[in-house]
């Protein structure tokens, strides 16, 4: 599967950013990616846009969602916003890899859809966003079907002062959220999104620190200096991965300034999820 | 050559900066290949009497004189401000001011900030604009500023069409009066790159079509910021290799050496 990709990357390895990036050999993944909700006119032209970004960024793969424009989304939004995803996936073949996005609350309907997608579709995890927090029992049922089916979740997630997320978004998840869900389904493959989007990332590092299952993704528009080091030095290089959430430069831009050998960068950059994916793979 | 409009040295209130003295931002530079770069004092962000934070940046920029580019934090409605505006520019050589009206509680409409900006355009010193300091998200409980409003630089740029601005450290330009071909405003300021997309939504490109390549400038941020991801920017960019060098540092050149 990444004989591929790799090819096609070392056809782009003149572009200065690709060359840039990642050490030779390395599959670069971006964990937190997003398509476009097929109400915006542009989306195809938008969706092309990414693919054209990661081509000149050297990222090779995307883990994509779509989530609804308004939220909270009912079982049809979500069932519309996967269908979309699976098609990108064929549209984009080996450069899409899809998350299920689901609104916990609908239990029964959101299983089902993570199950089929998973099992018959190959998507490689659940989104979640902010319909509930990541400890609430609601969401209990969904990391269970994630933990059988080995897929990581993706949570969203951010920690601001103030009310500075609270007000907007009353039930966003932060680092403490997910080191309880943590604590309770220890094998889980969590994912704190968001470092560089999430209000003060230092906070949601340190909530993190005895999180051991945890991941934290670096994506996000801020590309404050340090944030990398200090989720290397505190969450340690293994649970580190390398995301843009659609800011494409200051995704690539802050991996490639942070200090770290290039073992770690290729750890960061690709390895991490990769061996996330495998589980799934194992399965299948 | 590469001059990075919109750089900082010292410490800031709310997190800790790395490379934040003169040697280590120098190091940086070497390492990213940024020849220049426009410094002004992190910490007079938050100090009430700016003038120490400039002393601290002018001394040192006096080492490190052919790469460091000073620049005055100088907050109007302090006592003083003049004299320190005068001490920054005979004594300390400083090319240009920074002001923080949403830190320092003053508007850019207000009548002492246009008095600031005159006297400051009467030495020929470059207007320098940081929009934001730090992602709004990440603010410390402690305070709570607003961006500065777009309306109010529109509103300054045109009562001041001698003066030169430098805009930095923002983001939304393309949707606003400050990035439309046809606003009226005068072709009396420039904008950072720091903050903008320069692929999917591509406001970089954007401003590119609307304003011009002799509107845009490369800034960092650093250290708040990582430098890399404007240097990628310029990368990836879609435009001609004339335009990218304007951007790179020949815009910044021409509005320093006036």
């Amino acid at each position: 599967m990444f004989r591929d990709v790799l090819s096609r990357r070392a056809l782009l390895a003149s572009a200065p950013a690709a060359a840039a990036l990642a050490p030779p050999g390395v599959t670069v993944i971006d964990c937190h990616a997003h398509l476009h909700h097929h109400s915006n006119a542009r989306w195809r032209e938008l969706d092309k846009a990414l693919i054209d970004a990661a081509d000149k960024l050297g990222i090779d793969q995307l883990c994509c969602s779509i989530l609804t424009p308004a939220r909270p989304s009912g079982p049809e939004q979500f069932r519309e916003c996967n269908r979309w995803v699976a098609e990108a996936m064929e549209r984009f073949p080996r450069r899409v890899l899809g998350y299920c996005y689901v609104n916990p609350g609908y239990t029964r309907e959101a299983v089902a859809e993570l199950r089929h997608w998973v099992l018959d579709r190959g998507f490689m995890g659940v989104k979640l966003y902010n319909e509930y927090f990541a400890d609430e029992a609601a969401v209990f049922p969904l990391i269970e079907a994630a933990i059988e089916l080995r897929v990581p979740v993706l949570q969203h997630a951010g920690h601001g002062h103030a009310h500075t997320f609270r007000d907007s978004q009353p039930r966003i998840s932060d680092g403490g959220h997910l080191a309880r869900l943590a604590a309770r389904y220890p094998e889980a493959m969590l994912i704190c999104a968001h470092l560089g989007g999430g209000g003060d990332w230092e906070w949601t590092i340190k909530a993190l620190r005895h999180a051991r299952s945890v991941y934290v993704d670096t994506s996000g528009s801020v590309t404050d200096n340090g944030l990398i080091e200090l989720a290397l030095r505190v969450c340690g290089p293994d649970r580190v991965l390398f995301g843009c959430d659609m800011s494409m430069t200051a995704g690539v831009g802050k991996v490639r300034a942070a200090e770290m050998s290039d073992a770690v960068r290729a750890q960061i950059l690709g390895g991490n999820m990769q061996r996330i994916l495998q589980r799934r793979n194992r399965l299948a | 050559m590469t001059i990075d409009l919109n750089a900082y040295l010292g410490h800031f209130a709310f997190r800790r900066l790395p490379q934040s003295t003169g040697p280590e931002l120098i190091r940086l530079m070497d390492r990213r290949r940024i020849d220049k770069a426009a410094v002004s004092s992190a910490s007079a962000i938050t100090y009430r009497n700016t003038q120490p934070g400039n002393d601290d940046v002018a001394a040192e920029a006096r080492a490190h004189a052919d790469r460091l580019i000073p620049f005055a934090v100088i907050n109007p409605s302090y006592a003083g401000w003049l004299d320190d505006l005068k001490e920054c520019h005979e004594r300390y050589g400083m090319r240009g001011v920074r002001l923080y009206p949403m830190w320092h509680g003053y508007r850019l409409t207000d009548g002492v900030c246009r008095e600031l900006v005159d006297a400051a355009a009467e030495r020929k010193m470059l207007i320098s604009i940081p929009i934001r300091v730090e992602d709004p998200r990440q603010r410390s409980w402690l305070v709570s500023v607003p961006d500065t409003p777009f309306d109010d630089v529109a509103a300054l740029v045109r009562a001041r069409p001698a003066a030169r601005f430098a805009l930095v450290n923002g983001t939304g330009y393309a949707g606003s009066v400050l990035g439309k071909a046809d606003s009226g405003l005068p072709a009396n300021y420039v904008i950072d790159i720091a903050l903008l997309t320069a692929v999917i939504q591509n406001e970089i490109g954007q401003l590119l079509t609307n304003l011009g390549p002799d509107r845009l400038v490369f800034g960092t941020g650093m250290p708040f910021l990582y430098p890399d991801p404007a240097l990628l920017k310029l990368d990836v960019l879609d435009a001609p290799e004339p335009a990218k060098a304007k951007i790179r540092g020949e815009n910044a050149a021409r509005l320093l050496s006036r």
